[in-house]
Formats: C-alpha cells, sequence, structure tokens
C-alpha cells in the first residue's frame, strides 16, 4: 500500500492570498490544526495553521535563527498578543505559511509515509513530483481510522 | 624551527614559489567565501606538508597551540556561562537603567557589548546581545539599524582592548608573551578614548531622532530582568570561574602561566562543577553540548593558517619582506608603526584579519635585528592590534562579528547592505586608526 490509498483526496484549502486573519478565523471555527495551501493552479505552495498564528504573536526575536531562547522576562496580557496580531491580520497567509513540512508523493509506501507522519506531528500532503499538484492530505484521523477499520473486516 | 626535509623542486616550482603561490591563491579563495574557510586552509596546510614544504612534524610545530587553547577554553566557559542567562539580563538592565529611553539604551548597549566584547570575545557577545536589541527595538517600535551599527562598532573597539577580546590580539600575546596586563595598559585607555569619540556620529546620525511612545517605553520598564536568569546555581558557577580565569590572567603572566593554561584549566573547572552533580550518562550529554559549543570552524581556520603561514615562513618570503618593508620606510620605526597600524586597519576592513595577522606576526618579528632587538617592536605590536581590530569596522566583512550582526539583521527583516554600511563605517574606521596613530605617537615614539 502507498500514500494515495492513505489520503484524503478532497481536502480543505487555504490560498496564498487570503489574510491571516480570514484564514486564522477558519481554522478556529473548524478546529483546524493547519490546511494545505494551493496556488490558482492547485499547487502546494505550503501550509498555514495553529502554528503560524503563534508565530504572530510572539516576539520575532524568538523566531530568528539562534534567537532569544528564554522570554520569561517578558509578562504580557491577552491584549499585548492580540495588539501584535492586529499588525499582520491584514497581511496574506504567504508571508508566513510553514514550508517545513515537506510533502510526500502518492507513490511513497505505506510504512514510509506513517514514519514522515510520526516525525512531522501534523498532517501531510500529497503531492503530484511533476506538476507540483496537490491531490490529497494524510491526517491522523484518516490513517487512524483506516487502520482499526482494517482490523475490524479482518474480525468479521 | 625550520623544517629540514625541505624539497628542492615541487612539481616544477622552488619551494619559494610554490609556498607563495599556495599562499596568494588560499588568500584569493577566502575572500572570494566561494568555499568554507576552515575547508580552505586545511586544504592549505595539507598541500604545504603533500608539496613538501614541510614535514609533518614541522608542520605541527607551525600551530599555536596557545591561541588554539585559549580561544577553545573561552568558548566551552562562555557557551556554558550563556545558559545561565546572565547576559541578557545584563542587557535588560542596562536599558531599564536608562528608563528605556530610545538613545540612553543604544548608548547602554554600545557599553555593554564593548565590555563584553573585552572580556568575552566579540562573536559571542553580539551572538547574545543582538537578539535582544531586536527584541527591545521591536517593543519601541524603532529603526534597529543604528543599535546594530553602533554593536558592531563597539563589539570591535571593545575587542581591542584586551588580551583576549579579538582573535588578532590572542595572536599576537602568543606569538610575542605580552601579558593580559601589557594588553590592557596599553590598548584599553585608547579603546575607551575611541568608543566614546565613535558614539558622537552615531548620535548627530540617528540618536538625536530616536524617539518612542510613552506606552511603548513602558512596555520595556515591564521587563522582569530578574527572570532572565534561568539557573541561579549555575550563574553562581559560572560568575567565581569567569572570576578566577580573569584573575589568572592577570596575575598568571608573571608565574610563567600561559592564558591558554589559564582558560583551558577554567573550562575543565567550570565542566566539572557543572557535570560533578548529575549522573555518567547526564555528564557525557552536558560534555558533549559544551564542546558542541566550541566554535570548531574558527579552530580549523586557525591551525590550518598557521600550518600555511609558517610553510611561507620557512622558505624565507616573509623574511625578504621584512627587509623591503624597512627599505620602504627608511629603516624610520614610527614611520613604519604607523604604516602597519593603516595598512591593518585597510587590509583587516577587507580581508579576515586572522589570516593578515598569521602573516604579518613573522614578518614583524623579522624586523627585530633591524630595530636593535626584540623589545624595540613593541609599538610595532600595538599598531598591528589596533590596526587588526579596530580595521573590522571599515566594512561588512571586516569581521565575524559583523557579518552575525548582519544575519540577524537580515533575518528581522531590517538588512544591513554591504555598500551603504561601508559608506558609514569606513569613514569613521578610518578616524578610529587616526585617532589610534595619534595615540602610538606620542606614547611611544
Amino acid at each position: 500500500m502507498n500514500a494515495s490509498e492513505a489520503m484524503d483526496p478532497n481536502p480543505t484549502t487555504l490560498n496564498p492570498t487570503d489574510t491571516i486573519e480570514c484564514a486564522s478565523e477558519y481554522i478556529m471555527k473548524n478546529r483546524y490544526r493547519n490546511l494545505p495551501v494551493v496556488d490558482e493552479n492547485f499547487c502546494y505552495v505550503g501550509m498555514f495553521g495553529v502554528n503560524c498564528l503563534l508565530k504572530q504573536v510572539i516576539p520575532k526575536a524568538v523566531f530568528l535563527k539562534q534567537g532569544l531562547e528564554n522570554v520569561s522576562f517578558i509578562h504580557e496580557s491577552f491584549e499585548d498578543l492580540f495588539h501584535r496580531f492586529s499588525a499582520v491580520k491584514d497581511h496574506p497567509i504567504s508571508i508566513c505559511m510553514s514550508k517545513e513540512i515537506e510533502p510526500v508523493t502518492p507513490d511513497t509506501p505505506l510504512t514510509e509515509t506513517m514514519m514522515r507522519l510520526y516525525k512531522t506531528r501534523a498532517s501531510i500532503p500529497v503531492v503530484d513530483k511533476d506538476t507540483c499538484k496537490l491531490l490529497g492530505m494524510i491526517s491522523y484521523w484518516e490513517i487512524g481510522e483506516k487502520i482499526l477499520a482494517a482490523g475490524e473486516s479482518k474480525d468479521a | 624551527m625550520h623544517s629540514t626535509h625541505q624539497v628542492d623542486v615541487i612539481f616544477g616550482l622552488s619551494p619559494v614559489l610554490f609556498a607563495g603561490s599556495l599562499f596568494v591563491l588560499t588568500y584569493l579563495l577566502i575572500i572570494t567565501e566561494r568555499l568554507n574557510r576552515a575547508i580552505i586552509a586545511m586544504m592549505a596546510a595539507a598541500l604545504m606538508i603533500i608539496g613538501g614544504v614541510l614535514t609533518q612534524e614541522a608542520a605541527v610545530q607551525g600551530v599555536d597551540f596557545n591561541t588554539i587553547g585559549l580561544l577553545t577554553g573561552m568558548m566551552i566557559i562562555v557557551g556554558i556561562t550563556r545558559d545561565s542567562g546572565v547576559f541578557q539580563y545584563l542587557a535588560i538592565r542596562s536599558a531599564k537603567v536608562v528608563k528605556a529611553d530610545p538613545w540612553g539604551i543604544l548608548v547602554m548597549l554600545m557599553i555593554v557589548t564593548a565590555v563584553l566584547s573585552a572580556l568575552l570575545d566579540n562573536v559571542t557577545t553580539v551572538l547574545l546581545i543582538a537578539p535582544i536589541t531586536l527584541l527591545i527595538t521591536d517593543t519601541l517600535k524603532i529603526n534597529a539599524y543604528p543599535y546594530l551599527f553602533a554593536e558592531i562598532f563597539a563589539a570591535n573597539i571593545g575587542g581591542t582592548a584586551t588580551l583576549i577580546g579579538d582573535p588578532p590580539n590572542i595572536m599576537i600575546g602568543s606569538a610575542t608573551g605580552l601579558g593580559y596586563n601589557d594588553f590592557l595598559f596599553n590598548l584599553a585607555p585608547i579603546a575607551i578614548i575611541i568608543l566614546a569619540i565613535t558614539i558622537i556620529p552615531i548620535y548627530f546620525i540617528w540618536g538625536r531622532h530616536l524617539k518612542a511612545e510613552p506606552e511603548l517605553i513602558e512596555k520595556v520598564m515591564q521587563y522582569r530582568e530578574i527572570d532572565a536568569i534561568k539557573d541561579w546555581v549555575l550563574l553562581k558557577k559560572s560568575l567565581f570561574v569567569l572570576t578566577l580565569v580573569m584573575f589568572g590572567f592577570i596575575v598568571g603572566h608573571d608565574y610563567g602561566y600561559q592564558p591558554a593554561t589559564v582558560a583551558m584549566f577554567g573550562a575543565a573547572l567550570l565542566l566539572t562543577l557543572n557535570c560533578l552533580p548529575h549522573s555518567q550518562e547526564k555528564q557525557t550529554e552536558l560534555v558533549a553540548k559544551s564542546l558542541c559549543d566550541v566554535e570548531w570552524i574558527t579552530i580549523f581556520f586557525f591551525i590550518g593558517l598557521f600550518i600555511l603561514v609558517y610553510g611561507v615562513e620557512t622558505t624565507g618570503i616573509l623574511e625578504s619582506l621584512a627587509h623591503q618593508v624597512i627599505t620602504l620606510t627608511d629603516g624610520d620605526k614610527t614611520v613604519t608603526a604607523i604604516s602597519i597600524l593603516f595598512v591593518s586597519a585597510v587590509a583587516s576592513a577587507i580581508v579576515d584579519n586572522i589570516p593578515f595577522v598569521a602573516t604579518m606576526i613573522p614578518l614583524i618579528k623579522n624586523m627585530a635585528a633591524s630595530f636593535g632587538g626584540a623589545e624595540e617592536l613593541l609599538p610595532l605590536w600595538w599598531s598591528l592590534a589596533l590596526g587588526a581590530c579596530l580595521g573590522g569596522n571599515g566594512s561588512l566583512v571586516g569581521a565575524s562579528a559583523n557579518l552575525i550582526v548582519a544575519g540577524f539583521a537580515e533575518r528581522s527583516g531590517q538588512p544591513i547592505r554591504f555598500l551603504p554600511f561601508m559608506l558609514m563605517a569606513f569613514p569613521m574606521m578610518l578616524v578610529s586608526v587616526c585617532i589610534s596613530a595619534v595615540y602610538v605617537y606620542f606614547r611611544y615614539f
């Protein structure tokens, strides 16, 4: 078995031009951890999720390479965090989406896909190697359901 | 001691031509930055041996283990101390001392950067100060550029003041036997004057325009610097060892203890204090982390360069160059010292000052006979130290610390561009070198 058999072929997607405010409200409302971002040709360009959102409300100096590792001396309120969020909320999500999650291809073997899912600790996109088109998403839930269903069908 | 097995012809070239060509090629490759500098230096060192200019035994003799030991020891000590959070504490405290006034913060961060650069090393210092600077300027919603620019200058000026502040000083100290106190008494006074004078143009260019909203200033004032200390026990151990090491640098010279011995002893002592309460497994983890914090790229760069320069030295190239310099300056020591100062400064602004100083050391040593002995060379050593350290301010590539600050600026979206930086920095660097020239002239001639 491979990734194409484990994926959800109709995932919810975001556009790179969606504003951070709009995308944030959407993922919050629907309790998504992260969603794939695709361009007008449905090519995969990155992921946007709760981590991107958190990144916008924490001081930038933390996320710089070799940046601050300890910010326990800063004491802020939710209003302070919202103030930081307000400064970027009208920007497109393309400025902050994550490009670190490496997609799998549809022919990636199931065990390799599982290992990648385990290491990524978030849903992973399945992307066509030649066209970069997003073919589907693999989430913990999809995989979990399929593993349990396999056990039930064997028992039956 | 020279190699006794130098061959007569290497790949159809005389040893002089082979070593000279290899030396020039290595310099050019370092300038292009196409390949990591440690790789270039190691390759050049290996070719010196393979080519037959040096035997392996001679190459090992060429490596100055006093410099290597001092650098490594201090890197281990600072790496462990950093984890206590004391440097963040100092930066925040200094900002609050001036009531978070934007200009006051700039001056205070300059002073903190200069002092830490003098006591530690300037690369570590900017690694610690730049992120906190970006946090403060981000909170105050002011441009970080003047702060980062000022910190680059402060790091290089502060580093000039002591034996351990900047690698050129470490190399000069090791090669000449000049101690911590010699550097402190001869270079610290002029470093303080230059730092004070450097603040003036920074004020007129940027400082007088720095303003922040009162509510943003209040936010900085709400930082609780005491919470920046992550580990009080580690802080106490680190400060104890750092104090001991500084004391060792000051008094050790009179008892024949080299700075490398003091630094390595300090590193071993701090590692012991840090590891002793933990299990064997945890100790391995802590030691591995501390050793990983050592900048091995710099260390291997030094080792390679020492072998390369020693190879060139054994061929007699540097000796004949020294004679040419003396001929050029008519054997006038004052002219030679001032020339070394300016040439070192300009060269250090263009190329890495480490290979430059590594080359200049044997060259200056070869001038001893012409000037009446090694003790007569002192003004030349101080000129080299001042030129090489202060010259680092001349351009963005002049010192490693500059590139680290530029990296932070780039990543924070406020890039420091090469040319605009140089247009401001180079004249300011020249002013500092002119002040140094006046100092060298009146103090030593």
